[in-house]
C-alpha cells in the first residue's frame, strides 16, 4: 500500500477510535443513540471506502480538501454529540486546524501539537478533571489532539511540498525554454542595466562565459559609437514597454561585432522591473542575404553579358525580362518592351509567328528550336526556347534564345561550295585520265597513217582515231551536267533517276579500271524542286564512298529509287567492307574521317547530311562490318504548282 | 641478232594495236596482253626483254604486275616502262619506287615511245639496236 493512501487511513482509524471513544463514553452522552451511532458508522464505513480507492486519488488536491472538510465536519459533529459543546475543547480543535493551515512546517506543526496537547493536559490535571468519574474521557482529549494535529499537519504538509514541486517543475520548463532558446535572451536590472541572467544562445553566439557577464553593465557588450543608440533604445523599452531594431550590434569577446536584430520588453515582477533583452545573430542571414545578392548580381551580368539576345516571356508570350543584346539590337528600352507580347515588339505582329518555337515550347513543355531566314535584313537567325517549369511541372516562363547564324549560315554554304569545286578537282583529273587514253590513240594512230602509203590501212587508222575522237566527244558531254555545279542555282524540278544516272557517270570516270557492278532498280518518280547540283553532290558523294567501300575488289553497288505517297526514296547500297558500329553515329560529323591525311576531307557525308536535311529530306544509314552499307534518303513529296 | 621481244599491257585495244605495229616495223617481237593477270600469265610462259605496261586497268593494274615481276626471281631485272595517263608527280615517283625503269605519261608520240626504248635497251645491254 501506498506510503500517502496508507498513512492517512491509519490516521483516520486512529481519530474514528478516539472520536467513537468519546460519543460512546463521554459526559454528554445519550443524546441521541441511534444518531451517535450513524456518525460512527458512516465514518468508518467512509474509511473502509477509503481503502478500495486507487493510490492517484490521494495526489489530487481536490480529494484532499474535500477529505478535510468530511473529517472536520465529522469531527465537529462528534465532538458535539460527545460533549455537547464544550467550547474549551472546540477552542483548541479549531486552533489546530489553523496552526495547520498556516503552519508549512510538518515538524514544527508537531512541537506546536504537543506543547498545546501538554498545556491543555495540565490545565485539565489544574482542574481536577482528570481525576474524575468522567476522568478517562477527559484524558483521551489529549491523544485526541495529537492525533488530530498529526492528520491536518500531515495533509497541508503533502499539499504543500506537491505545490512546491510543480512550481520547481514549471520553473524547469521556462528554464529550459529559455536556456535552449536560438535567440539569445539576456534579463536586466531596471534601472541599473546590469546583467542579472543570461541564456546559453548569449554565451554561444558572444564567446562569453555566462560567470563573466553576471553583474555587468548592458553597455560592456555595445560598441562605444552605437552607445547613444542604445540608450535610445532603452529609452524607448521605458517609454513604450517594449522596442526593436536591427541596427545595433554587440561585441564578442574576441573584440569584433555582430550585427543582431534586437528587442526589449519590460518585465514586471511585482515590486521589481526587468528588461528582457532577446536578440538574434544576423551574421548568417547577412552572409546569406550577400550571398544571394551576389548571385543574382553575377547572373545578371551574365545574362547581359551574351551577346545573343536573350528574352523571357511568360506563356502568354508577354515579355518579362530581356538582356542587353535585345535592348541594344531594337534600340530600345526595357520599360518599352516589358508587358508587351513579343511578336508584337520584334516583329510587328498581332498573333504568334508561325513555326514560333516559344509557342511551341507553351504547348508542350519542351524546349524548341527553329530556323528564321530574314530577308529583307539578310540574316538567318536561329531562335531556340527553353523551358522555366515549377516544383510541379507548371510551366512559369519560357527563355527566348536567339542567335545570330547568319555567319555560320555564309560559312556553310562555303563550305558546301568548296567540297563542290573539290569534287570537280577529282573530277578533272578523272577526266583528265579517261582523255588521255583515247588521247594517246588518235596521236598514235594519225602518226600511223602519216606513214602509211596503203590507202586501205590508211582507212583502218582513221577510223580507229574517228572512234577515239567519239568517246571524247562523250566524255565532255556527259561533264555538261556536272559543270553547272559550281554555279549557283536556282531551285529548278529534277527527276532523281536522271541525277542519279548522270552521278554515276561522273563516280566511274574517277574509278576507271576498278570492276564495278551496278545495278539500278529505277521507279518512276515524280520530280521534286531543288537545286541539280546540290542533289547531284549528294549521289556523287555517297556513290564515290560506295565505291571505295569495295576497297579496289569486286563488288555490287546498286541504286534503287521508290516512290511513296509522301516521299521520294533513294537506296545506295554496296557489298563493301562495311563501317564500323562505333563510328556510325559520327560519320554525319564535320571533320570525320577514318582515310589518310590527305586523302579524305571528312566533309563528304556531312556535305551530304547537311544537303539532304536543307530539302527537309531523311538521310539513314545501315551498315556491318564485311557485309556492305546501304545509305537510305527520303525527300518529301510535294506538289508544287 | 635474236630480235629483241617486248610486252605492252594496256586495256586500251588502240593502243596495243599502233604500239605493236610501230614495234614490229622496227624488227621487235611484241606480245599483247590487256590486264595485268593476262600479262602475268604470258610472262610465266613467254620470254620477253621489256615490258610496257599500263597501270589503270581491270583485275590486276599495273602497280600490282611491276611489284610481281620484281618479285619474280626469273623477270627482277626486266626493264618495265610505265605507260600511263597518270600524269601527277606522285603517281611518277610511286612508278620508281616499286620498280619501274621508265616511267612515261600519255598522250604520248612515237618518238617519245622510241626515246624510251633506247634508253632501256641502252642501259641493261649496252646495245644500240634501233
Amino acid at each position: 500500500m501506498d506510503n500517502r493512501k496508507g498513512l492517512i487511513i491509519i490516521l483516520r482509524w486512529l481519530i474514528i477510535i478516539v472520536i467513537s471513544y468519546l460519543i460512546l463514553f463521554g459526559r454528554g452522552r445519550i443524546i441521541d443513540q441511534n444518531l451517535s451511532n450513524l456518525l460512527i458508522l458512516i465514518y468508518i464505513a467512509s474509511n473502509i471506502c477509503l481503502i478500495f480507492l486507487p493510490v492517484s486519488l490521494f495526489y489530487s488536491s481536490k480529494f484532499f480538501f474535500s477529505l478535510v472538510v468530511f473529517d472536520t465536519l465529522i469531527v465537529s459533529i462528534g465532538m458535539y454529540l460527545s460533549e455537547k459543546m464544550i467550547s474549551d475543547f472546540y477552542i483548541v480543535f479549531f486552533l489546530i486546524i489553523i496552526f495547520a493551515s498556516i503552519s508549512r512546517n510538518l515538524k514544527l506543526l508537531m512541537i506546536m501539537g504537543s506543547i498545546s496537547s501538554c498545556v491543555y493536559g495540565l490545565l485539565l490535571y489544574s482542574r481536577g478533571l482528570l481525576l474524575t468519574s468522567e476522568g478517562g474521557s477527559y484524558f483521551l482529549r489529549i491523544p485526541f489532539i495529537f492525533i488530530m494535529t498529526a492528520f491536518y499537519g500531515y495533509i497541508v504538509q503533502t499539499l504543500t511540498e506537491e505545490k512546491r514541486e510543480e512550481l520547481v517543475i514549471s520553473e524547469d520548463k521556462y528554464r529550459g525554454l529559455f536556456e535552449n532558446a536560438n535567440d539569445g535572451i539576456i534579463i536586466l536590472k531596471v534601472p541599473s542595466l546590469e546583467i542579472i541572467d543570461v541564456n546559453m544562445e548569449v554565451e554561444k553566439a558572444l564567446g562569453y562565459r555566462k560567470e563573466d557577464l553576471l553583474s555587468k553593465d548592458i553597455f560592456f557588450l555595445i560598441r562605444s559609437e552605437e552607445i547613444e543608440k542604445a540608450k535610445d533604445f532603452f529609452h524607448k523599452i521605458k517609454q513604450k514597454d517594449g522596442a526593436r531594431t536591427d541596427e545595433l550590434s554587440l561585441i564578442k569577446k574576441d573584440g569584433l561585432p555582430i550585427e543582431v536584430d534586437i528587442s526589449g520588453k519590460r518585465i514586471d515582477l511585482g515590486e521589481e522591473a526587468f528588461y528582457q533583452i532577446i536578440f538574434r545573430d544576423l551574421t548568417q542571414q547577412r552572409i546569406l542575404e550577400k550571398k544571394i545578392r551576389d548571385s543574382k548580381r553575377s547572373l545578371e551580368a551574365i545574362f547581359d553579358g551574351i551577346q545573343d539576345q536573350l528574352s523571357i516571356q511568360s506563356p502568354q508570350f508577354t515579355i518579362l525580362r530581356v538582356n542587353r543584346a535585345v535592348i541594344k539590337n531594337y534600340s530600345t528600352t526595357f520599360g518599352d518592351l516589358l508587358g508587351k507580347k513579343c511578336y508584337e515588339a520584334y516583329y510587328q505582329r498581332s498573333t504568334p509567328c508561325e513555326k514560333c518555337p516559344v509557342k511551341i515550347t507553351i504547348e508542350t513543355k519542351k524546349p524548341s528550336s527553329s530556323i528564321y531566314k530574314l530577308l529583307e535584313i539578310d540574316k538567318t537567325l536561329q531562335i531556340f526556347s527553353y523551358p522555366i517549369l515549377d516544383e510541379q511541372g507548371n510551366l512559369l516562363s519560357v527563355i527566348e534564345y536567339v542567335k545570330d547564324v547568319t555567319e555560320q549560315q555564309r560559312l556553310q554554304d562555303q563550305l558546301i561550295q568548296s567540297e563542290k569545286l573539290a569534287g570537280i578537282g577529282i573530277l578533272a583529273s578523272g577526266v583528265a585520265h579517261e582523255i588521255n587514253n583515247p588521247l594517246s590513240g588518235i596521236i598514235g594512230m594519225a602518226e600511223l597513217a602519216l606513214e602509211e602509203d596503203d590507202l586501205n590501212k590508211q582507212k583502218n587508222y582513221l577510223s580507229d582515231i574517228l572512234s577515239c575522237a567519239q568517246r571524247i566527244a562523250e566524255i565532255t558531254n556527259g561533264l555538261r551536267s556536272y559543270s553547272r555545279m559550281a554555279k549557283k542555282e536556282e531551285l529548278v524540278e529534277i527527276d532523281i533517276n536522271d541525277i542519279l544516272e548522270s552521278s554515276l557517270k561522273i563516280v566511274n570516270f574517277a574509278f576507271k579500271g576498278i570492276q564495278v557492278d551496278v545495278e539500278r532498280q529505277f521507279q518512276p518518280l515524280t520530280k521534286i524542286k531543288a537545286n541539280p547540283g546540290e542533289i547531284q553532290q549528294v549521289f556523287v558523294n555517297l556513290i564515290t564512298n560506295a565505291f571505295q567501300a569495295l576497297n579496289g575488289k569486286k563488288g555490287v553497288v546498286s541504286l534503287m529509287t521508290k516512290a511513296s505517297e509522301d516521299f521520294v526514296e533513294i537506296k545506295i547500297k554496296d557489298n563493301g567492307i562495311g563501317i564500323p558500329e562505333k563510328h556510325l553515329n559520327k560519320i554525319f560529323d564535320p571533320f570525320f574521317t577514318t582515310k589518310k591525311v590527305g586523302e579524305g576531307t571528312g566533309l563528304g557525308l556531312n556535305i551530304v547530311y547537311r544537303i539532304v536535311t536543307k530539302y527537309d529530306g531523311i538521310i539513314n544509314v545501315e551498315s556491318k562490318e564485311g557485309v556492305g552499307t546501304t545509305f537510305t534518303i527520303k525527300f518529301p513529296r510535294r506538289d508544287y504548282v | 641478232m635474236k630480235n629483241k621481244r617486248i610486252l605492252i599491257v594496256d586495256d586500251e585495244e588502240v593502243i596495243r594495236k599502233f604500239v605493236k605495229i610501230q614495234l614490229s616495223k622496227l624488227g621487235y617481237e611484241v606480245g599483247e596482253a590487256e590486264d595485268g593477270e593476262k600479262a602475268i600469265a604470258k610472262l610465266a610462259s613467254e620470254d620477253f626483254d621489256l615490258i610496257i605496261c599500263d597501270i589503270m586497268m581491270p583485275n590486276k593494274d599495273g602497280w600490282e604486275v611491276i611489284k610481281e615481276v620484281r618479285a619474280n626471281p626469273k623477270t627482277k631485272d626486266l626493264p618495265i616502262i610505265v605507260l600511263t595517263a597518270r600524269n601527277e608527280d606522285i603517281d611518277m615517283f610511286k612508278g620508281y619506287e616499286i620498280g619501274a625503269s621508265y616511267y612515261m605519261t600519255k598522250p604520248f608520240t612515237k618518238g617519245q615511245l622510241l626515246y624510251g626504248l633506247k634508253l632501256m635497251f641502252e642501259e641493261s645491254t649496252n646495245e644500240y639496236s634501233l
